[in-house]
């Protein structure tokens, strides 16, 4: 065979190998040194920061809402239903909580960048939320990761016109929507309708009220009082059904049984899937309720052996709550964000024993299923367990 | 309390696809083992996300050098060797190509014979210059798998492997235009282009061959759990042969004492010791500021990371639609479509801007893995891949509306090819882009492809040269940015020759101690 010649071609090795050589001999020994799209990368998830807390308000008679301004001067974008991820020692307890950010995303990018979150007290479940209403002060300095979640708008696949169904502090992330509305940086109609038993629960109240306009629409449902003059009752369908446009995206935000229910009554509307979108904060109050849950495992506890690096340590923990908040308790770190099996952050490695994962909260990959890889924040010991945590 | 163990054999700085080959092989040798990974999951980009509780694949396309079970190629061969057991599915055909402006609207398959009958039938008289040349390629290849193992002198390759040596000097345009192609034979002939990052004037031949040759000969491949699946398996697998994998640790300093790699210091502060350490991180970002101290780089290493071009990087819009592929009427599994022409060396240049695109590739998974998602909706990635140029000066305010109205436009663009307007179907969609690449696996400036293959950086160079680029006694490199360059595939091969290079040092050096 013949491309050039035959000595052109028997010499190719050799031409290629010279001119690379020549090409690094002539190079120069300063090499760039900058990476701007990494740059770009570690702006918009820049990992922990510093937050301190520059103001807490009332925003009910059992809420507050905390606002964190950044010490280093620098908040990323974030978009309108993302959480932080806040970092918490309470006792002996290292753990994390994700919050809503309830402010809205201008407000971390202007001249004096804040971000909010809000709180409520009281809760059975509020473990730390109690924590947080009771204890914050201002100067006090947490630390905190952001931004998270995929509860938000997505002009590529959401109709324009936002319904968002919210109950209890489930109004947080529609209250940062509906300022950013209001304010003109995002492009989308909302209509919140908020259940709540009674209208002392309402929360941020005011402060909805007060960016009510032509796009932002806000409706309280209140089941728990007769006399209440607006809408009584639940996020029924019928309900539903009034405030919803021909095309609209659901955004649903509220405690965990919420979720069902609201399913349920969207489903007989004939919503298509596409158009709901659904957070899920927290592993459920009572795991015994989940489908396939072995009732008969609930009152036991067992032994959990924690792997890290060459390290083992033992912490006992009861079946009925989660890998992560046993070792939490034990005062062993493990990294959580999303706390609901989602995000995955705290992948984990089953090395023996046995855990209930309940379906709503499985965000594990097939792959991950197969191989015993876990996401602790959301799976139950059902034996004793030898698991490999991520050294923090 | 410490977590670490004294001292290691190895360190593998990153557990992706290259890292982790590079510890299986160092494993399989019995080293002692550590392997860091700055993410939570093995894998780096070989990846998949879940949403709404359906899983989605981050990057794979196909794998190459995999091959049917009964005639296995050296990936599943590697697999197969280390215990690593994957489940391979393979893809229908080749790829789908586009090109209005030419006319040209073409399925081909795998297998030397059917498609030269595939093109032949549309340009009659093609069959045995593109059997020919298909032929060629197979040779080239043949000649790269020995040569790579079994190095030999020049009058012997010149003997033995003569097509290899004739062509290795030549771009695949130049050897391709020896066959006289009719163009679009040429233009149908070139649609990988993209998967190596190189234009047809400036790739070697010889990774054209190799290319072509492998694709068209072993047919490609998936996994059925998603390219995660590689990486998970090969993970669990280290463990199993000793080796020590944690996830969320950073590397950001290589230590070298008394001219010799000492071992590696984490961003949680742990120094651990160790004399050999593979570095999945680009040498860019290694000789820049991982090394300290940094007066140990030697000016040669700091000229070669200047002379030497960044590939591509990834932009893409991964999608969960909700309807069936034949609902909307998506036939094959990969498409190239090029909207304007197929000259590479053009598309070359709107490689370097913020689009529109003209060439995106586009794969409908179902269509090799049904099961990929639920009944009734279709797992569907269109993609480019740009240059970092475009990205370097994106504002941060400005980076959430820029990826949204690229994805719009490619969305748009696969939408008038499909007849079907994709955005009303949109159950799911992530959009990556070279940033995200940036933030997940660190890749400096976003890249997954290494160093562009080019006749300035030729794979037979890299080849001849590779004893003198070690650069740092005790470091090796693996990733895309290592010799074999970039595709899923080659970063394994690119791993295992890491650890080979560390082998023999660690065997030379204790002849020599």
């Amino acid at each position: 065979m013949k491309i050039q010649g035959f000595l052109k071609d028997v010499g190719g090795a050799g031409r290629v190998t010279a001119r690379r050589r020549s090409l690094f001999e002539s190079a120069s020994a300063a090499p760039e040194a900058r990476d701007p799209i990494g740059e770009l990368a570690r702006a918009l998830h820049p990992g922990k920061l510093e937050l301190t807390v520059a103001d807490v308000q009332d925003v009910s008679p059992t809420a507050r809402k905390i606002r964190f301004t950044p010490k280093d001067g620098h908040l990323p974008v974030f978009q309108c239903g993302q959480y932080l991820s806040l970092d918490l020692q309470i006792g002996q307890t290292v753990t994390t909580r994700p919050y809503s950010i309830c402010s809205a995303p201008y407000q971390a990018r202007q001249a004096e960048p804040f971000v909010e979150i809000t709180v409520r007290n009281g809760k059975s479940d509020g473990f730390a939320a109690n924590y947080l209403y009771a204890g914050v002060k201002p100067g006090d300095v947490f630390t905190a990761s952001l931004p998270f979640g995929q509860f938000y708008y997505e002009p590529l696949r959401d109709s324009r016109h936002i319904v968002g169904l919210a109950g209890g502090s489930g109004i947080t992330p529609f209250y940062s929507m509906a300022q950013e509305i209001a304010a003109g940086r995002l492009d989308a109609e909302l209509t919140v309708l908020y259940g709540s038993v009674t209208s002392a629960d309402i929360i941020l109240r005011a402060e909805l009220e007060a960016v009510h306009s032509e796009k932002v629409h806000y409706v309280n449902v209140i089941s728990g009082e007769k006399d209440y003059p607006g809408e009584k009752g639940f996020l029924t369908r019928e309900l539903i059904a009034r405030y919803a446009g021909p095309d609209s995206t659901f955004f649903v935000c509220g405690p965990l049984p919420m979720y069902k229910l609201v399913a349920r009554e969207l489903a007989a509307l004939n919503v298509p899937p596409k158009r709901i979108r659904m957070e899920v904060f927290g592993a459920p109050k009572d795991v015994s309720r989940a489908e396939g849950y072995p009732a008969e495992k609930l009152g036991e506890t067992y032994t959990i052996t924690v792997v890290r690096g060459v390290q083992e340590d033992a912490v006992p923990a009861r079946a009925s709550e989660p890998v992560a908040a046993a070792l939490e308790r034990a005062g062993i770190p493990i990294p959580t964000r999303c706390r609901s099996g989602a995000c995955g952050y705290c992948h984990s490695r089953l090395l023996s024993g046995e855990i209930f994962v309940p379906a709503d909260g499985d965000g594990r990959r097939a792959a991950d299923r197969e191989l015993g890889f876990f996401h602790a924040c959301s799976s139950y010991p059902l034996s004793d367990l030898k698991i490999k945590i991520p050294i923090l | 309390m410490s977590f670490y163990k004294e001292k290691y054999d190895a360190v593998v700085v990153g557990g992706a696809l290259s890292g982790l080959a590079c510890a299986l092989t160092l494993a399989s040798k019995g080293k002692d083992v550590l392997v860091l990974e700055r993410h939570n999951l093995p894998g780096g980009i070989a990846t998949s996300f879940v949403r709404g509780g359906m899983e989605m694949e981050a990057t794979l396309h196909e794998m190459m050098s995999i091959g049917p079970e009964e005639k296995p190629l050296k990936i599943r061969a590697f697999f197969d060797e280390m215990g690593v057991k994957i489940h391979w599915l393979r893809v229908p055909e080749a790829y789908h190509l586009s090109v209005p402006s030419e006319k040209i609207e073409i399925t081909l398959h795998a297998g030397f014979q059917t498609m030269a009958r595939e093109i032949d039938a549309e340009y009659p008289g093609t069959y045995d210059k593109v059997l020919r040349l298909m032929e060629l390629c197979q040779t080239v290849y043949d000649s790269v798998n020995v040569l790579s193992v079994h190095p030999m002198s020049k009058p012997a390759m010149l003997a033995k492997h003569a097509a290899f040596v004739k062509t290795c000097g030549y771009s695949a345009k130049q050897v391709l235009d020896t066959f006289g192609l009719p163009r679009e034979v040429f233009d149908i002939l070139s649609a990988y282009w993209i998967y190596v990052g190189a234009p047809m004037d400036d790739l070697p031949f010889t990774i054209y061959a190799v290319l072509m040759a492998d694709y068209f000969g072993g047919g490609s491949y998936v996994c059925r759990d998603f390219s995660y699946e590689m990486a998970a398996r090969m993970a669990v697998r280290c463990e199993e042969l000793g080796v020590q994998i944690e996830y969320l640790q950073e590397v950001e300093k290589i230590l070298v004492d008394g001219g010799h790699v000492r071992g590696v210091r984490t961003k949680r502060g742990d120094v651990i010791h160790a004399d050999y350490v593979a570095c999945s991180a680009y040498p860019n970002r290694c000789y820049t500021s991982m090394i300290e101290p940094l007066s140990a780089v030697p000016k040669d290493a700091l000229r070669s990371v200047s002379a030497r071009k960044l590939s591509v990087t990834c932009f893409s819009v991964a999608m969960l639609l909700d309807r069936s592929p034949d609902e909307l009427g998506i036939r094959e599994y990969s498409y190239f479509n090029s909207f304007t022409d197929m000259d590479t060396s053009r598309q070359w240049e709107n490689l370097k801007t913020l689009g529109p695109y003209g060439y995106l590739t586009t794969i409908c998974l179902n269509r090799a893995n049904p099961g990929c998602t639920p009944p009734g909706m279709t797992s569907l990635s269109i993609t480019t891949l740009p240059l970092p140029d475009g990205y370097l000066h994106i504002a941060e305010d400005e980076y959430l509306e820029r990826k949204r109205a690229i994805a719009r436009e490619m969305i748009d663009q696969m939408s008038v090819y499909f007849g079907v307007r994709l955005l009303d179907h949109i159950v799911e969609i992530e959009i990556e882009t070279p940033v995200t690449i940036a933030h997940y696996a660190g890749a400096w400036n976003g890249g997954i492809y290494g160093y562009r293959h080019s006749m300035d950086d030729h794979i037979v160079a890299r080849l001849q040269m590779s004893e003198e680029e070690n650069y740092i006694p005790g470091l090796s490199f693996c990733g895309a940015h290592a010799i074999s360059g970039n595709g899923m595939s080659p970063v394994i091969t690119n791993g295992r020759k890491a650890a080979k290079t560390l082998l023999d040092q660690m065997a030379k050096e204790a002849a020599n101690a």
